[in-house]
């Protein structure tokens, strides 16, 4: 029937924004292609030579780099994230420790973390202590802020409630608190991710001995354009899918929302 | 007599609103004994709702004692199930588990496969069967009143605070849950303070109508209901000696609408 066309059509269009998407991308990479060929500078490369760069990589460098970095990331998220989920938690609900702590979480807040990366590195060593302490220090304490908000904002009817129906300490925290600071939890998540990787990337440019910031940092100091382009590449890839994985996490924990 | 449940002696109560000093409720005295069924009436504004914080323990009175089974009520009263007028389910949970809360409690857990039960025929009574996995935001107003309703019932308090438990309800599901909360309250055998607008569900209803005053809130008068329980909650209506309790009340609570209140 002539009127079956109709209903597919939202399907088509996403389909032609898929394509669109992909020819627009040709083009660009064609024209950068080609200008690279044209001009021939010292400062751009070309996507086939960044190609090369990376297929060398995959049988080389690439994969110890790679681990290194996501190993700092995770290693430093693992401390900090709990333990900044936690401590947010409890202060966030103990009255008199919450305002005698306000000045310092301001005056820690609005200290960029990224300065603490020398004196991380001289405490820890150039190795990947000294940037899981920081991604470790730097998601606690985004953690900490966003829960302890949320849990200072925590609808004073809901505890009331659970309080009435008997609950402990324990399942108020639990089933009361904790939940009701999940947006704020998933709020500080969604800036300690993106930021783990900008601190493994410039703790490892600073000063280390693997990593895909030192990797960056050795094509710089080789003028190896293509090899520049391709760490960049890489730490491209892993931003996207790291925030593809904070907001399916997201899109799970807070499915209850309207 | 039996001892009182609740016990309000010279209670008052102030609010202090952004500097000016508002009274809420001044020299309320009010008790109630086991098992009976008092129903709290008076234009908005006048307090009634300030009586259940009391009771509840979500506030302290400024003058005055509350007394719940001859203790003063000076934390939350976990003897009390309070069916607040804020939506208080939590958004998180589906309408099974915000029913279920209660029983996941230590202080009565139940096993996963009893509450489940239990949870189901609470949802059944409500009338909300089939909306378990739903979340509060997915459900009408009239709904999330109904289901804040089962997970008070489920637990069965030996009290219920009750703060307009039907006010969002359409008249014939009004009348299908007045019934209910009758026929539950009477088998329980649960006392039950019940604040509402509604004149004629207070005289169906309660042993007892507290008619308020407008702010600051004062009982003006307590009327005993006379007519036999348990009661059909429908039947009653056409019965002569409703007609004139109505009448008396309607009477009394006129006057506080009259003289320029809030309401």
């Amino acid at each position: 029937m002539a009127m079956s066309a109709a209903p597919p059509r939202r399907g088509e269009r996403r389909l032609l924004v898929v394509v669109l998407r992909l020819a627009l991308a040709g083009v660009i990479l064609a024209g950068w292609e080609a200008y690279g060929r044209l001009v021939d500078s010292s400062l751009t490369s070309t996507p086939s030579d960044i190609a090369a760069v990376l297929a060398g990589w995959a049988r080389s460098v690439l994969w110890l780099n790679l681990g290194v970095t996501l190993f700092e990331i995770a290693a430093g998220l693992v401390l900090g994230v709990p333990a900044g989920i936690v401590a947010g938690l409890f202060l966030g609900r103990a009255r008199v420790a919450g305002a005698l702590l306000r000045p310092i979480v301001v005056l820690f807040y609005s200290v960029p973390f990224i300065a603490l990366t020398p004196l991380l590195i001289m405490w820890f060593g150039v190795g990947s202590a000294s940037k899981v302490m920081l991604i470790a220090l730097s998601s606690f304490f985004l953690l900490f802020f966003n829960t302890f908000a949320g849990a200072q904002e925590v609808d004073p009817d809901l505890v009331a409630m659970a309080d009435i129906m008997g609950a402990s300490r324990r399942e108020r925290f639990v089933k009361v608190i904790a939940p009701a600071c999940a947006p704020r939890i998933l709020s500080g998540l969604k800036t300690a991710l993106p930021f783990a990787l900008i601190g493994a990337v410039i703790g490892e440019m600073l000063a280390a001995r693997a990593g895909l910031g030192n990797l960056l940092m050795d094509s710089g100091n080789d003028f190896d354009m293509a090899g520049l382009y391709a760490a960049l590449a890489v730490l491209m890839v892993v931003g996207v899918v790291m925030n593809a994985l904070a907001q399916r996490l997201e899109t799970w924990l807070l499915r209850w929302r309207p | 007599m039996d001892e009182p449940v609740i016990e309000l002696t010279g209670v008052a109560k102030l609010f202090d609103a952004r500097g000016v000093i508002a009274k809420a409720l001044d020299e309320v005295d009010l008790v109630v004994r086991p098992q009976r069924f008092v129903a709290l009436v008076g234009p908005s504004g006048c307090g009634k709702s300030t009586v259940l914080n009391l009771v509840a323990g979500l506030l302290d009175p400024s003058a005055g004692s509350v007394r719940y089974r001859g203790n003063p009520v000076e934390r939350p009263n976990r003897r009390v199930g309070y069916m607040t007028q804020k939506d208080t389910l939590l958004p998180w949970r589906s309408v099974a588990d915000n029913i279920g809360l209660p029983l996941e409690l230590a202080c009565r857990a139940l096993g996963r496969a009893e509450r489940h039960d239990r949870v189901e025929q609470m949802m059944e009574l409500v009338g909300l069967a089939g909306f378990g996995r739903h979340y509060p935001s997915e459900l009408s107003g009239g709904m999330r009143r109904r289901a804040a309703l089962a997970r008070m019932l489920i637990y069965e308090p030996e009290t219920l605070l009750l703060d307009e438990p039907f006010g969002a309800l359409d008249a014939q599901l009004k009348l299908v849950m007045q019934q209910e909360l009758a026929r539950l309250t009477h088998l329980r055998q649960m006392t039950v303070l019940f604040v509402t607008h509604d004149l004629t569900e207070a005289i169906a209803l309660a042993d007892e109508v507290a008619v308020f005053t407008r702010r600051p809130g004062r009982i003006r008068r307590l009327c005993k209901i006379d007519l036999p329980q348990p009661r059909d909650i429908v039947s009653v209506r056409f019965t002569p000696d409703f007609a004139g309790y109505h009448d008396l009340l309607w009477n009394e609570l006129k006057e506080e609408f009259g003289t320029g209140g809030d309401a």
